[in-house]
């Protein structure tokens, strides 16, 4: 795991001196080149103006230079400097009083061309040469007209001359600038590292409040959401709305599950407690076989409701497992239908009948198993929550090429609003246990079968009290 | 000991009411919450077993009503629910007791003894009145070391008179107590039962205990 205000920071700062550094190497390059063009400028002046005072006459070179007096840099001076000249690069003409016993290295310079190089001066300083290779200026005296003009002036041979300086002032100069810019990238540097490092932690400080926000919720505190102070950032925002919506499918779940347990754990609790109580109760009036008789009786009734029960949990189980399949069959559905409300309500409707409306031939192609019990699940919720003597209606019919079943009854007090949890695990109208045998699992096992064989589960509430419970999307036989 | 008995499985409310009756308490059975306030606003009961999810006003509604009403009769609820703040909610509601279900059969008696000994003040599940020892957990009566056989009626009476010394209860009073709301008992019944207990008191030697104040009821001083 690694600080993403960390990473930025070293990523941004290790840019900035690779720029920086780039940066001051190449101003520092430039305007050292630059310096050293002016002090070879100077030298290659310097250098002329020796060139300039040496001509060849009929006494052959003169070095008006090297005249006593004059250019005292190259006797005795606190900055001396060096000369020497050859002539055709092999005899020595002349050379400065400066350089003593001692001699300047000749470079291969061609006529007409110079060049520069370093060289650690006679006295230990290090310096910098300029060797031009020229022809001696001819001075000739006399009238052109005459006979003899020029003819008693020597063969001009080319000379090398090396002029010679210290470099150290370059050097300083040099030194100076490169500690100048060294100094500023640093300046610039440090203080862009404190700046980066406190806008970086300025600009994440979203991040770190929302990561803080994140760090402090559990399963104790789903309920809370994640909030931002002032204005939100356009990179938080998404952020934070998928946060705060998986907080509230988290928590939805979360509570679900509670709310199943608890369920799960109150449909269980109550009939062990009555089979318990019959347990312990019994016990006590072994004289009296008939509260006994009955006493068996409720225990075989509960021990019932609590197979039902878990029949039924572990049917929603397997269901969610994707271990139930659909296996369509033919159905004939009325004869079907017929079958599921004799087997379902057996004579127990307290009058109440089942009227059916749809075709005689009407064929269906389904899972003969699963439709049975979403039938009977329908037939036994509509009985039980019906008025006494009420109709059942079931209708089929076949609507955009596939059978819409629909079964429907009038309610005795469902809302509109109830609508919406009656598909919800162990959902009652009445909390309490009525004594139906009910335990709120029917609907849920109803939608979860319709799941399996691909068909929509619609319930609904009409204005007459109406209850409806459709079922499309029924595969109607091909044969 | 009169109990309301408020539960809407009918099976637990038979099994239940036959074993605390065989235990001397009279119990009345309540199935919903408005059959239960009807119970309440016309009888006096020592407790009420309360379920908490019941049809029409659900538990916690009924002993909220009850506490606003002025009520203090013990509240035992006797719930599914085990989160401990349901509990919590319950007992802040003013219930004096809360009991799980599956519960124990024996600690529901138990627990039914300890709030009617909270009632009479008494800590000690056994009563002393002149001699005679009136132990309410085993339900046995004795006089120098000497168990005086009771019926359960005769029981009731002398155990219920014992936690309220000095206080006169008339005829219909002690009917009310000893009987549950269905059964029909005239005074003779109460007057035979008090005449027996004196009976079996005096053959043990004991003090007769039961006094009568002619005009107003009986009472053990």
């Amino acid at each position: 795991m690694y600080s993403i205000r960390n990473k930025l920071n070293f990523t941004i700062i290790a840019s900035m001196v690779l720029v920086m550094s780039v940066a001051a190497v190449f101003l520092y390059v430039r305007v050292a080149g630059h310096v050293e063009e002016i002090f070879d400028s100077a030298l290659f002046d310097k250098a002329h103006s020796l060139i300039s005072l040496t001509e060849l006459d009929e006494e052959g070179l003169e070095f008006d230079f090297a005249e006593e007096g004059v250019m005292l840099e190259f006797h005795e001076h606190a900055a001396l400097q060096y000369y020497q000249l050859w002539e055709e690069g092999v005899e020595l003409l002349i050379k400065s009083p400066s350089l003593g016993d001692t001699d300047l290295p000749m470079l291969d310079t061609r006529l007409g061309q110079h060049q520069f190089a370093d060289l650690a001066l006679p006295d230990g300083r290090s310096g910098r040469l300029i060797e031009i290779n020229f022809m001696p200026r001819v001075e000739i005296e006399g009238d052109e007209e005459d006979e003899d003009y020029g003819q008693e002036i020597p063969q001009a041979l080319p000379v090398t001359m090396v002029f010679a300086r210290e470099r150290e002032s370059l050097d300083a100069t040099l030194f100076a600038i490169g500690v100048t810019v060294s100094g500023v990238v640093l300046a610039v540097l440090l203080l862009s590292g404190l700046l980066i490092w406190r806008l970086v932690g300025s600009g994440l400080s979203p991040l770190s409040d929302l990561a803080r926000q994140v760090g402090d919720i559990d399963e104790s505190n789903l309920d809370a959401r994640l909030t931002h102070k002032g204005e939100q950032s356009i990179e938080i925002a998404p952020i934070e709305d998928q946060l705060n919506h998986l907080l509230e499918r988290l928590q939805s779940a979360f509570e679900r599950e509670k709310r199943f347990s608890s369920n799960v754990a109150h449909e269980l609790r109550t009939p062990l407690a009555e089979l318990k109580t019959l347990a312990e109760v019994g016990a006590m009036v072994p004289e009296d076989p008939e509260q006994l008789a009955e006493f068996f009786k409720d225990a075989g009734d509960i021990s019932g409701q609590m197979e039902k029960i878990v029949a039924t949990l572990l049917e929603l189980a397997r269901s969610e497992a994707g271990l139930l399949r659909s296996d369509p069959e033919d159905i004939d559905l009325s004869r079907y239908c017929d079958e599921i409300w004799q087997h379902s309500i057996n004579g127990q409707g307290s009058g109440k009948s089942l009227v059916k409306n749809m075709p005689d031939d009407l064929v269906i192609s389904t899972d003969r198993e699963k439709l049975g019990m979403i039938l009977s699940n329908l037939f036994i919720n509509a009985v039980s929550y019906s008025p006494d003597n009420a109709e059942i209606h079931i209708c089929a019919g076949i609507r955009n090429d596939n059978v819409v079943l629909e079964v429907k009854n009038a309610s005795i007090d469902l809302k509109p609003e109830d609508i919406v949890h009656m598909k919800d695990r162990f959902w009652r109208k009445q909390k309490a246990h009525a004594g139906n045998g009910h335990s709120g699992l029917g609907l849920t096992l109803v939608d979860a079968l319709a799941k399996i064989m691909h068909l929509d589960v619609n319930l609904k509430l009409d204005n007459q009290q109406t209850f409806m419970v459709t079922i499309s999307g029924i595969q109607p036989s091909l044969h | 000991m009169k109990l309301l008995l408020v539960e809407d499985s009918e099976r637990l409310q038979r099994s239940l009411s036959t074993g605390l009756q065989k235990h001397g308490f009279t119990v009345d059975q309540a199935f919903d919450g408005e059959e239960a306030l009807s119970f309440i606003a016309i009888n006096q009961y020592d407790a009420i077993i309360l379920d908490l999810m019941l049809p029409k006003i659900d538990g916690l509604a009924v002993l909220t009503r009850l506490r606003s009403d002025g009520n203090d009769c013990h509240v035992l609820i006797l719930s599914a629910n085990d989160q401990t703040e349901d509990r919590v909610h319950g007992l802040d509601l003013g219930a004096d007791d809360y009991l799980v279900k599956p519960f124990s059969f024996d600690e529901l008696v138990s627990r039914l003894r300890a709030l009617n000994r909270r009632r009479s003040g008494e800590k000690n599940p056994l009563v002393e009145v002149d001699g005679v020892g009136i132990d309410t957990v085993t339900r046995q009566v004795s006089f120098a070391h000497t168990v005086i056989a009771l019926t359960p009626h005769e029981y009731r009476l002398l155990e219920f008179l014992a936690h309220r010394r000095g206080r006169v209860y008339s005829h219909d009073q002690l009917i009310d107590q000893l009987y549950d709301a269905g059964s029909y008992v005239t005074r003779n019944a109460v007057e035979a039962h008090i005449s027996s207990l004196r009976k079996r008191l005096k053959q043990a030697g004991a003090p007769k205990l039961v006094e009568t104040r002619r005009g107003f009821g009986y009472l053990i001083e």
